[in-house]
C-alpha cells in the first residue's frame, strides 16, 4: 500500500500537476456545499426509504433533496446506496 | 421462502422458537443470494474472499437485525432495511481491509505550504497563465491555512485529494464517520464563506485552472 501511494503521488506529480488537480476537486466540493446538510447517520436512517422511492420510479431527489445532496457529497454513503440498489434489484429477480 | 409482510417479519423474529428460526433462515438465504453481486465492484466473483465475506456479513447482519428490531419503523420493506444493514457491514469490512496499511502520517498533507506549485504537464501554457495559476493556488492554500484547523486540513486531504473513505479516515483519527462528515461540512462552509467574503467566484477560479 505504501508503494502504491508513492507511485500514485509520483504519477500525479509528473503528469497532472497535483496542486491544480487537488484544488479543482476541493473547489468543486466547496461549490456544492449548502448551509444545512444531513449527516451520515440521518441519511442512513432514510436511505432504505429513498432507495425504494427511486426503485419505484419516483423522483427521489425532488422528494428527498437533502438525501440526494448528501449522496452526491459523501462517497461512503453513495457507495452503500448503490450497493443497496443492486441488492434490491437482485432480490426481485 | 414464505412471503411475509413487515408485521409478520417483526412478529416472527420476536417469537423465539421455530417461527424465529424460520425467519432467520429465510433472511440468511436471501442475503447469500443478493450480497455477492452487490459486492462484485470490490471483489471478483472468483475471489475466495467473496464467499467468506458474504457468509460473515450474513451472520453479522442477522445478529444486528435482532438487536435493532425495535428501531425498525416500517418506512421501507423489512428486507430493504435488512439489506441496508448488510451493506454497511460488508463495505465497512472491505474498506478496513483495503486501507489497513495506511497510517495517519500518510494522510497528512506533506506538500509545503509556501512552495510554489509546478505544472510539468502544461508546457504549452503561456507563462502568464502559469503564473496566475500558481498565485491562485498559493492564495487558496493560504486561505486553507487561515480558515481550517490541522485536523480539518488533514481530513480534507485524505478524503478529497487521496480518495480515502470517510469511515477509514475517521478510524485513523479516532473519530467516527458522522462526526467526520460534520467536520468536512464545516470546513467546506468556512472556505465557501471566505471565498464569498473576498468576492472570489469558484467558477472563475476553475476557469483560471483551465486556461
Amino acid at each position: 500500500m505504501k508503494n502504491f501511494f508513492k507511485l500514485f503521488k509520483h504519477r500525479k506529480q509528473t503528469v497532472q500537476g497535483p496542486e491544480q488537480a487537488s484544488m479543482q476537486m476541493l473547489l468543486r466540493s466547496v461549490a456544492m456545499t449548502d448551509e444545512q446538510e444531513l449527516s451520515c447517520d440521518e441519511v442512513y436512517a432514510l436511505v432504505d426509504q429513498f432507495a425504494e422511492m427511486v426503485k419505484r420510479g419516483e423522483d427521489g431527489s425532488g422528494l428527498m433533496p437533502m438525501v440526494q445532496k448528501h449522496l452526491n457529497m459523501c462517497p461512503d454513503c453513495r457507495e452503500e446506496y448503490e450497493a443497496l440498489l443492486k441488492m434490491m434489484e437482485d432480490s426481485t429477480e | 421462502m414464505s412471503e411475509r409482510d413487515n408485521e409478520t417479519w417483526i412478529e416472527d423474529l420476536n417469537t423465539p422458537g421455530p417461527k424465529q428460526e424460520a425467519a432467520l433462515a429465510d433472511l440468511h438465504i436471501t442475503l447469500l443470494k443478493v450480497l455477492p453481486r452487490a459486492l462484485t465492484r470490490w471483489l471478483s466473483p472468483d475471489d475466495p474472499a467473496l464467499e467468506m465475506l458474504v457468509e460473515d456479513t450474513a451472520q453479522d447482519t442477522l445478529l444486528q437485525v435482532l438487536d435493532k428490531l425495535d428501531t425498525f419503523e416500517s418506512r421501507s420493506q423489512f428486507t430493504t432495511w435488512v439489506y441496508k444493514i448488510a451493506v454497511r457491514i460488508a463495505l465497512t469490512e472491505l474498506r478496513r481491509k483495503r486501507w489497513k496499511d495506511v497510517s495517519l502520517d500518510e494522510i497528512t498533507e506533506t506538500s509545503g505550504q509556501d512552495t510554489a506549485p509546478v505544472f510539468l504537464s502544461n508546457r504549452e501554457h503561456d507563462p502568464e497563465s502559469k503564473t496566475e495559476q500558481n498565485e491562485t493556488i498559493l492564495h487558496l492554500k493560504a486561505i486553507m491555512m487561515e480558515e481550517l484547523t490541522d485536523k480539518q486540513r488533514q481530513a480534507m486531504n485524505a478524503i478529497v485529494v487521496q480518495g480515502m473513505p470517510l469511515e477509514e479516515v475517521a478510524r485513523l483519527m479516532g473519530s467516527n464517520r458522522n462526526a467526520l462528515y460534520k467536520l468536512m461540512h464545516d470546513s467546506r462552509l468556512r472556505l465557501k464563506r471566505r471565498l464569498e467574503m473576498e468576492d472570489l467566484s469558484i467558477e472563475e477560479i476553475l476557469e483560471i485552472f483551465n486556461r
